[in-house]
């Protein structure tokens, strides 16, 4: 018999509100060392938290996309333990009363739905960072106090790629919940993996493993965190709970410390906060500001004709999602063309937004609607980028300007025509005695005299078919 | 040497008013005082800073404030821009704070003069300031006898008249006790009438910073200048109400209730006896007061104390040798960085109740003692909510006994314990309570009158204060004039 691998795991998510949780310090990211940090941060004696009330409307989210139901009268708690990065040596938290409670994630593993079962949330204050060297560590006290979600499932997974998938998924719902920047090499997100496996129905000893420096690291650790512990308990040895690290220069998992009898904590109240009671109307305003989530963005998505390739690289690219939700009147199969390809690289190339440039979403609105009407053609479009990106001209100025303006004018097309056959007749001719090469040279002879202001493509066409019935 | 920090303030700014006096004299009159006492009732005094102070004021046109220019005393918990706020401490010997508490925000704006920083039990854990590093403050009534504490600096610098206020913190009697000890007026408000940011904390759920004066009327300016909302604190409230708006209105209808507890066998007969008194002017005026039984309140001492020292236990964590204070010297490894600093940063007391708090707060401990403490707490607070639907106030001694000799509860932490049991219900509950002089006992020794009101009615507590104050004519100069 095999065993099984059962596998829970614990987020930590800092919310990208603009101050702390407990102070008015900035709680940006990449700031340079120790500029953040006030005396509440410090652990100045005498301080006391103040509450930023943002952070409940994040969390609020939070809770709404995991399904999670809200704890509205709530209150928080103290965690004590002495560290060098915890300022005050006790952290505040939510030990009884945890915002969000029996949630849920669906996740899809090949075709099948499957709900990974969240147990709780809560809210919590982020510690210092620290750099350790040979003879001192040094304290960065910007990340003292930043916000988190601390999202915790049951040991519901039994597989490296249910986890991968889900956390695959809560990224993207915290993602597009607006909440968390999620990029765990910035460790704005960070995994703690538990995994046991067992024969019986009873749980086997749970090992943690801990700072996972991407989501398919997470996968590579449990595979090989189970292949060790198998090794382990056919070698007829026990294992015994504690705590690893993954490593990323071996792919292995490398012993930290060994649990000693639960930790205490000696939780109790925090006295400085009074307890939060959530109104309807907060929680409901929080909701409010949503937007619509990934599952039912990739729907629309699917209806309009986008391959599913592209839809999978609109979703991972939230800001060409976001600006797409402007645009779900138009010809979305082209908008996302446009977004992903040449607009994607003339931002990447600038490194520049789409709100840095001069694309408003008039013009934009404008570009994919000539297109879609064939007004314009390609070839135009990227001709005209530049000016689109740079300048405030419109669309029809840019072309105009540049004298591109195409004409369908079905009179002016036909009277180039005419006037390029009728003095043409040899190479007519040649045409008609099996050169195909000579129809190409009328065209190029029609677009000379149409100067960019006819459509290929209709011209083209027109040609072949008077060519054809002369 | 003047003598106008005698004068009422009322005087003093009517002289001030007129120009016949300059705060300049006030300093200098107040620092002539420190320098002729050796009551060891300051931890640090600020000459320079206070004159400098009163210098700037001389080119200000004096308010209708008469709070300018007064000199005042801070207890050494609470922080002052650019002073020293040592708590007693060794563990902050040399700490020099760099901001003002949410309360010194106001006293600068009414331009009082901070001239000192006072002498208290180490981190506030004491009733007699003998916990502090820099040795115990004496009591100007007698100067073998405790100023009782943790406020013993602030009370005895107001009983000696070297300042006309001072500013103190109570978590379990530390404004009050004191008060009562140096036969001054000190009242603890209703939790979170005036701001925490800044006052080092002990027990946060029972901490209120109080104000220290000579008589009850100051006692409410003071209180009215220092009361604000304040974000920084999550705890505090404002109500905008004028404290001495009662003062010397008639006490029609008044009711006042004294516990059965509070006039028991374990309080000083002298004392009973003033309390006693008491009872028959209010009786004699037409005031009902009844002994009343209020359930728990000679059983919670015990609780206080473990929600304090359980709240201690975490507050006092930060205190670690890594950002500031005092650091033990080349540690080991950090957790002898710890060990080594906090053995030897903080004394006996301090630790002892370090130790206990975290034993209350350890895995299931929290559950049988820290979180019993909070349901009775509650208990507690309704019976007295209770006791306030019928009466007005209600009153007792503030103390068991008068100021005691120095040393005699050293090496006995039960026995300084004793200390709380009247004064910490006012703190369970939030209630304000205030302690006023009522006379002296055989060794005059002051004895002191506490009046417990309901939330939010510190001006009910002043009104009978000021009455009291007017029929028994306590006489506070006797210390200063020589007993």
């Amino acid at each position: 018999m095999e065993y099984r691998k059962t596998i829970g795991i614990e987020v930590h998510c800092e919310l990208k509100t603009k101050e702390k949780i407990f102070s008015p310090s900035l709680s940006n990211y990449g700031s340079i060392a120790n500029t953040n940090a006030n005396i509440i941060d410090m652990a100045y004696p005498g301080v006391l938290p103040q509450f930023n009330s943002e952070v409940l409307s994040f969390a609020i989210k939070a809770c709404h996309v995991l399904n999670l139901n809200i704890t509205k009268k709530m209150h928080f708690d103290r965690k004590n333990y002495f560290y060098a990065d915890n300022p005050k040596n006790f952290q505040i938290t939510q030990n009884e009363t945890p915002i969000g409670t029996n949630g849920y994630v669906e996740i899809d593993i090949n075709g099948k739905k499957k709900k990974i079962e969240i147990l709780e949330m809560h809210i919590e204050e982020d510690t210092c960072k620290s750099v350790h060297s040979d003879k001192y560590s040094l304290l960065d006290y910007n990340r003292a106090g930043v916000p988190l979600i601390e999202i915790v499932t049951k040991p519901c997974m039994e597989s490296a790629l249910e986890a991968v998938k889900y956390l695959e998924k809560l990224r993207e719902l915290l993602l597009y919940a607006g909440v968390s920047d999620c990029k765990i090499e910035e460790g704005s997100m960070r995994c703690d993996t538990n995994v046991s496996i067992s024969k019986t129905n009873e749980l086997g000893t749970k090992i943690e493993v801990k700072n996972i420096g991407s989501i398919s690291n997470v996968g590579e650790a449990i595979n090989y965190e189970a292949k060790r512990q198998e090794e382990i308990l056919e070698k007829g040895e026990k294992l015994r709970e504690e705590t690893r690290r993954f490593d990323d220069k071996t792919r292995t998992t490398i012993l930290m410390r060994v649990k000693e009898t639960g930790n205490d904590y000696r939780y109790f109240p925090e006295p400085d906060i009074p307890y939060v009671n959530l109104t309807d109307d907060f929680i409901h305003d929080a909701i409010n500001e949503l937007s619509r989530m990934p599952d039912e963005r990739r729907k629309d998505y699917e209806k309009s004709g986008i391959l599913p390739i592209n839809i999978e690289k609109i979703i991972a690219n939230k800001e060409i999602s976001d600006y797409l939700e402007n645009f779900l009147d138009i010809n979305l199969v082209i908008a996302s063309n446009l977004l992903l390809g040449d607009i994607q690289s003339y931002l990447n190339k600038n490194n520049l937004k789409i709100e840095d440039t001069k694309l408003t979403h008039q013009k934009f609105r404008d570009l994919v609607n000539k297109l879609d009407k064939k007004e314009i053609n390609n070839k135009i479009f990227k001709d005209i980028l530049i000016d689109i990106m740079e300048t405030s001209k419109d669309i029809d100025d840019i072309i105009c300007d540049k004298g591109l303006n195409v004409s369908f004018d079905d009179n002016l097309l036909n009277s180039i025509i005419d006037n390029v056959l009728s003095n043409n007749e040899k190479i007519i001719s040649d045409y008609k005695n099996g050169n195909t090469r000579s129809a190409k040279a009328l065209m190029g002879l029609i677009m000379k005299e149409g100067k960019g202001k006819i459509d290929p493509s209709a011209a083209n066409e027109k040609l072949m078919e008077k060519l054809n019935s002369l | 040497m003047s003598k106008y920090l005698d004068l009422s303030l009322k005087e003093i700014h009517e002289l001030l008013k007129k120009g016949e006096i300059t705060p300049t004299i006030l300093v200098n009159e107040c620092f002539e005082k420190i320098e002729n006492s050796n009551l060891n009732a300051f931890i640090n005094t600020y000459k320079d800073y206070a004159l400098l102070e009163a210098k700037k004021l001389e080119e200000m046109n004096v308010p209708d404030d008469i709070l300018f220019g007064i000199p005042i005393a801070i207890k050494d918990n609470i922080m002052v821009k650019d002073m020293k706020c040592t708590c007693a401490s060794r563990m902050l010997d040399n700490f020099v704070s760099i901001y003002d508490a949410g309360c010194i925000d106001y006293i600068k704006d009414h331009h009082m003069i901070i001239v000192g920083k006072t002498n208290m039990d180490e981190f506030a854990m004491g009733s007699t300031s003998e916990t502090s590093y820099y040795g115990a403050p004496h009591n100007p009534w007698n100067y073998n006898k405790t100023t009782g504490g943790s406020s013993g600096g602030s009370a005895a610098v107001v009983s000696i008249g070297i300042v006309p206020l001072a500013l103190g913190s109570d978590t379990g009697g530390s404004v009050r006790q004191p008060s009562s000890f140096c036969g001054i007026v000190g009242m603890k408000p209703t939790y979170g009438r005036i701001s925490r940011h800044g006052l080092v904390a002990y027990g946060s759920s029972l901490d209120q910073v109080g104000v220290m004066s000579r008589n009850v009327y100051e006692n409410a300016i003071l209180l009215n200048a220092i009361s604000h909302l304040d974000k920084r604190d999550l705890t505090s409230f404002d109500t905008d109400i004028d404290f001495t708006r009662e003062i010397d209105k008639p006490l029609e209808n008044f009711k006042v209730a004294i516990p059965s507890f509070f006039i028991s066998d374990i309080i000083d007969p002298e004392v009973k006896e003033k309390i006693m008194n008491i009872k028959k002017i209010l009786e004699d005026n037409k005031i009902q007061v009844d002994i009343v039984d209020i359930k728990y309140i000679d059983k919670t001492a015990i609780l206080y104390q473990i929600i304090a020292m359980g709240e201690a236990s975490s507050n006092l964590a930060r205190f670690d040798g890594i950002k500031y204070g005092y650091s033990y010297p080349n540690p080991a490894s950090l957790d002898d960085l710890y060990k080594k600093t906090r053995r030897y940063g903080f004394g006996e007391e301090v630790k002892r109740r370090i130790m206990v708090g975290s034993y209350l707060l350890s895995g299931e401990n929290a559950k049988i003692y820290y979180n019993k403490a909070l349901e009775i707490r509650d208990d507690l607070k309704k019976n007295f909510l209770d006791a306030f639907k019928k009466y007005d106030l209600i009153i007792g001694p503030t103390a068991a006994r008068c100021a005691y000799d120095l040393g005699m509860n050293q090496n006995d932490p039960l026995k300084g314990f004793m200390d709380d049991i009247l004064v910490m219900h006012a703190n369970m509950g939030g209630f304000p309570s205030l302690s006023m002089p009522i006379g002296l006992n055989r060794e005059n020794l002051p004895i002191g009158l506490q009046i417990i009101g309901n939330l939010y009615k510190e001006d009910t507590i002043y009104q009978l204060a000021s009455f009291i104050e007017k029929k028994v004519k306590f006489d506070s100069k006797k210390v200063r004039n020589g007993i």
